[in-house]
């Protein structure tokens, strides 16, 4: 009798037990959902109050609301609670009345699963240990596979890290924006060229080799300490800069926040770049063709090397219009070279120190306003964007040498844009504008990957990407958002663009800086227009984005800053007094402008002591 | 009303936070936060701090161990007696269980020591200390009288067994390679300073603390579950202490015994929970001595190749395994930030730029980490080798029992087969008769 009692005791908690489990997992799942501090209710009527200050009804309503919220959180807590304890006295009594049950029933011989035959388990057992031994071998491998090069075509974020950490520990300084693109995107690591439509000759087309490839990406993380800006609008010419601390406020007439000013020798539009402690930029005129190199904290003109004595140098310069000049190319360096090209189709190398490593001239490039294309770095290579009306092309050189590594005719009609690197799905893309098109290339072998057409007139802007998206516009035509991936147009807008300035994006807005003074931000992902600024003024300058704050200069040389969120709202606005219209370069701590006649480093007063 | 929002989500906080902030406050003796000022006029009442009692804790945490584990010897080893284990397990679930939370446990307390062996930096708590070594102290003396019933885990187990359906004796045995790989692990995580996984996957510590991971507590339901209807399935196919104990327990000075007087009738051997006890077997050979010979020098040829291959396999594996440390995700943070930079940061960045981090220290920091994960995995991948060779050598070996045995390093001293043997029974009533 007392048996049948206690097995009917244990069937009804089991019963109990696994309804009640049931109830409380669901309860609990709604209890973790909830969050009385973000009830929806309270919150929409928390808007309209922000809407609409001083009603005192709203905000008593939200207050008893808020209140019922949070009791009602905190019951359920309770009754959760409540719940486990149920559920542990249940399982209790579950368990003694089983024990009892069982009480009198002992374990008797003969039982046993498993056969007695101790030598026939022991050689099953063999089999098993075999079974598992091959389970732990398969997950280490399986682990392995995400990890490791050896099982992979190209790297991932891992092995860039490896490298790049590896450099860091054999005391070469890694760049963080390079470092970062490198481990959270990968780059290839063979890539063989055959570049069948090369505008050079069979020895010309070189073919680039895995190890060449590998020294490329690794040397694309080499550089000097602390954050670089190798190229036009940073190291990818993204216009995004890892920097940190730097300023937002500066007097060029009071010298506040200002570490150093200097005339520079000879005029250009081009954009300073900083690598370690030296910043270069280049200046022209009819008498000569200049790279300069200034100390980045003491402003010293280092070196100047003059791109002179050049085979297949133009003796007469060609002709510009003034607001572009002979000097619009922003130099490029990789920490162990730095390249600089001119109108007049100049190409000129120098190691840090200012020692002529090669030159040679591209060929007078047949431009009605004045080659302006920047150069972009690329591990050992040199990105030369030559678009000219003549024979657009695209190459890339070797950096130390000279040597053409490959070179690309391109169809387009000549532009003044930059290239770009775009990092997508692990691997770097050489993005080009072009008329009619934005084309991306493999920078190991000039590969093209895809090709969208969309832009017209005179192309300057350069373009940007992120998260796999390239971005591209140009004036009277449209902005195009490109999936990388795939080539396609995920969408257009024209309510803004720009004409000479390029935009930034993030991956959720891209920004842009029109030649009519409007500052606007579209949705990375719809293309629709989220807020503009009117400033009535004229931007030929490029927005930069640095610790969340969007940065650019207007011609006139006023410097907005702007939120570089959804809010885009305005931090900071301050005339500077001097005409702009290069991009800035940043590094921690420091920014340098390059104005219409001289250059000048900002930073806050302890850096520049320091 | 900012000011109630802002009162109520101090309030949640603060309860949210109130077990570290006991443990916190005390000592800082600050607020973190400024309070809100009330228009109201509320005025805060005083704060009081609780004196520490952690020490106090530690010495009733220490003294109670050491007295349940003497019980338990003193009951399976003098007396040959199940109830006081029992009464150990209850008191142990209790206490170390539900009281204490589960936290601090000797299974636990390896990573400690793990730790405080690879990083002379890191200073082992004395109370996981001893709860470490204690135990083992105990075993080469007693036996696995700690996993009887003063082990938290295993006595919640023990206490909510009905029946010991058998599994395979094939299965179980290699099975029994398991905990060995858990324990390698667990010291592999814990030197690099990466992550304590015996205490993140203990199964029981959510039932204890009657809240916690949702995953982490079905798994301990299943497990105790799975317990009512067999024996300890914790204990024999995942504890990596009792993984550790059972080599110990093979050369323990006095431990539980059959009795002399067997007579075979095989009662113990089916009572047994763990399958511990190893009745006579006649070996009956299936195959020439030879071959079995051959297969036993295969095995120990075998042993430096799996060795290797394990140290290579777990080495390949390793930056995949170092993703476990949170230097290594937050790096993989901050490079994914630079190159795509978002619109708002996450808490992990914030809190580190905030702390005017860069990403050129932390790939210093990462990169020492990963060395770390490199030539440790190496190492664990070997003995996780090593284990497995032995395993297959153990099993290898033929051996001829003429009587019950028990098997020292499987038996975790619940005196079970006491309850069961009746010549047990008949020499305690006899002690009882006896003036």
């Amino acid at each position: 009798m007392k048996k049948k009692i206690f097995r009917n005791i244990a069937i009804v908690s089991a019963i109990f037990t696994v309804t009640f489990s049931i109830m409380l997992i669901t309860n609990y799942f709604q209890v973790r959902g909830f969050n009385p501090l973000q009830a929806e209710v309270v919150e929409t009527l928390r808007q309209i109050n922000d809407e609409n200050a001083g009603n005192l009804k709203l905000q008593e309503q939200i207050r008893q609301l808020d209140l019922l919220a949070r009791r009602a959180y905190f019951v359920r807590l309770d009754h959760l609670m409540v719940g486990v304890y149920i559920l542990v006295g249940m399982l209790a009594v579950f368990v003694v009345s089983l024990r009892l049950y069982y009480a009198k029933e002992k374990d008797i011989p003969g039982r046993q699963v498993s056969p007695a035959d101790d030598w026939a388990t022991k050689t099953r057992a063999r089999e098993y240990v075999g079974w598992i031994a091959g389970g732990l071998a398969v997950a280490a491998l399986t682990l392995a596979f995400f990890t490791t090069p050896f099982f992979k075509s190209g790297t991932n974020a891992s092995d860039a890290q490896h490298a790049t950490v590896a450099q860091a520990a054999s005391g070469e300084a890694v760049e963080r924006t390079e470092l970062a693109d490198m481990e959270a995107e990968g780059t290839p690591l063979s890539a063989e060229v055959n570049d069948e439509d090369s505008g050079g000759s069979g020895d010309d087309s070189v073919a680039v080799k895995e190890g060449e490839m590998k020294a490329d990406l690794a040397e694309a993380s080499a550089s000097k300490p602390g954050v670089t800006h190798n190229c036009f609008r940073g190291n990818t010419s993204n216009a995004i800069s890892p920097a940190r601390n730097v300023p937002t406020s500066w007097n060029l007439a009071t010298g506040e926040n200002i570490a150093w000013a200097s005339k520079i020798p000879r005029h250009g539009f081009n954009s300073p770049v900083i690598n370690g402690n030296k910043v270069f930029i280049t200046g022209a005129d009819e008498q000569a063709r200049e790279l300069y190199c200034y100390d980045l904290t003491t402003g010293q003109l280092l070196w100047t090397l003059a791109a002179s004595n050049i085979a297949g140098s133009p003796a007469q310069m060609p002709e510009t219009t003034e607001d572009t000049g002979l000097a619009a190319s922003t130099v490029a360096t990789n920490g162990r070279q730095v390249c600089a090209i001119f109108a007049s189709g100049d190409l000129i190398c120098a190691d840090m120190d200012g020692r002529r490593l090669w030159a040679k001239n591209l060929g007078v490039p047949e431009n009605h306003y004045g080659y302006a294309s920047s150069l972009l770095a690329f591990g050992s290579s040199l990105i030369v964007q030559y678009d000219n009306s003549k024979s657009p092309k695209v190459m890339a050189l070797d950096m130390a040498t000279g040597v053409e590594r490959w070179v690309k005719n391109r169809t387009d009609k000549i532009t003044w844009s930059s290239p770009i690197i775009a990092y997508v799905n692990g691997q770097p893309q050489l993005v080009l504008m072009g008329c009619p098109s934005i084309t991306a290339y493999n920078p190991g072998s000039g590969e093209q990957y895809w090709r969208v057409e969309g832009l017209s007139g005179e192309v300057a802007s350069s373009p940007c990407s992120a998260a796999g998206v390239v971005f591209g516009a140009s004036e009277y035509a449209a902005l195009i958002a490109v999936n990388a991936t795939t080539g396609e147009t995920l969408w257009t807008a024209s309510d803004f663009l720009p004409e000479v300035s390029s935009p930034v994006a993030t991956e959720s807005n891209v920004y842009l800086a029109t030649s009519y003074g409007v500052l606007a931000c579209y949705d990375a992902k719809t293309g629709e227009l989220v807020r503009s600024h009117e400033l009535n003024t004229e931007f030929y300058s490029s927005p930069v984005i640095t610790e969340g704050k969007l940065y650019v200069f207007s011609n006139s040389g006023t410097m907005f800053i702007y939120s570089a969120n959804r809010d885009f709202s305005l931090l900071n606005s301050f005339d500077t007094g001097q005409k702009t219209f290069a991009t800035p370069a940043f590094t921690d701590g420091r920014i340098v402008v390059r104005t219409e006649n001289s250059i000048y480093c900002v930073a806050e007063k302890k850096q520049a002591r320091s | 009303m900012k000011k109630t929002v802002a009162f109520s989500t101090f309030t949640l906080k603060v309860c949210s936070l109130l077990p570290a902030l006991l443990l916190f406050v005390a000592p800082v003796g600050a607020q973190r936060f400024p309070k809100p000022d009330f228009e109201s006029g509320y005025e805060y009442p005083e704060l009081r701090y609780a004196m520490p009692s952690e020490q106090l804790w530690m010495l009733v945490d220490v003294a109670l161990l050491v007295a349940l584990m003497s019980l338990v010897a003193w009951a399976v080893v003098r007396r040959r007696t199940r109830t006081p284990v029992v009464a150990a397990s209850i008191i142990s679930v209790a206490y170390f269980g539900f009281f204490r939370s589960g936290c601090i446990c000797s299974v636990g307390a390896i990573q400690n020591v793990a730790l405080a062996l690879a990083d002379s930096s890191y200073t082992v708590p004395l109370a996981a200390l001893l709860f470490f070594i204690l135990p083992i102290a105990f075993t080469i003396l007693f036996g696995r009288v700690f996993c009887a019933g003063v082990c938290p885990l295993g006595a919640i187990q023990e206490l909510v067994n009905v029946r010991s359906y058998r599994i395979s004796k094939a299965l179980a045995a290699a099975l029994g390679v398991i905990p060995w790989v858990y324990l390698i692990l667990a010291v592999l995580f814990a030197v690099t300073r990466s992550s304590f996984i015996i205490c993140r996957f203990d199964p029981f510590i959510g039932i204890f603390r009657l809240g916690g991971d949702i995953g982490m507590i079905v798994f301990g339901a299943l497990l105790l579950v799975a317990a009512v209807f067999t024996g300890r399935p914790f204990c024999r196919f995942l504890c990596p202490y009792g993984a550790l104990l059972s080599l110990f327990s093979r050369v323990s000075v006095w431990k539980a015994k059959i009795t002399p007087s067997c007579i075979s009738c095989e009662l113990c051997h089916s009572a047994c929970p763990v399958d511990a006890i190893r009745p006579p077997y006649a070996n009956k050979v299936k195959e020439s001595r030879q071959h079995g010979v051959r297969r036993v020098l295969r095995y120990m040829a075998l042993l430096p190749l799996m060795a290797g291959a394990g140290a290579a396999a777990l080495y390949v594996a390793s930056d995949s395994l170092s993703q476990t440390n949170k230097s290594v995700r937050l790096y993989r943070m901050v490079a994914q930030s630079e190159v795509a930079p978002q619109d708002e940061l996450s808490p992990e960045l914030e809190a580190f730029y905030g702390q005017g981090g860069t990403a050129q220290e932390l790939s210093l920091r990462v990169e020492s980490i990963q060395a770390d994960f490199r030539r440790y995995s190496a190492v664990a991948g070997a003995l996780i080798g090593v284990v497995i060779a032995l395993s297959l050598i153990t099993l290898s070996l033929k051996r001829t029992r003429k009587t019950y045995e028990i098997s020292d390093a499987a038996c975790v001293s619940c005196a079970r087969c006491f309850d069961y043997c009746p010549k047990n029974r008949v020499k305690a009533t006899e002690s009882r008769i006896s003036p």
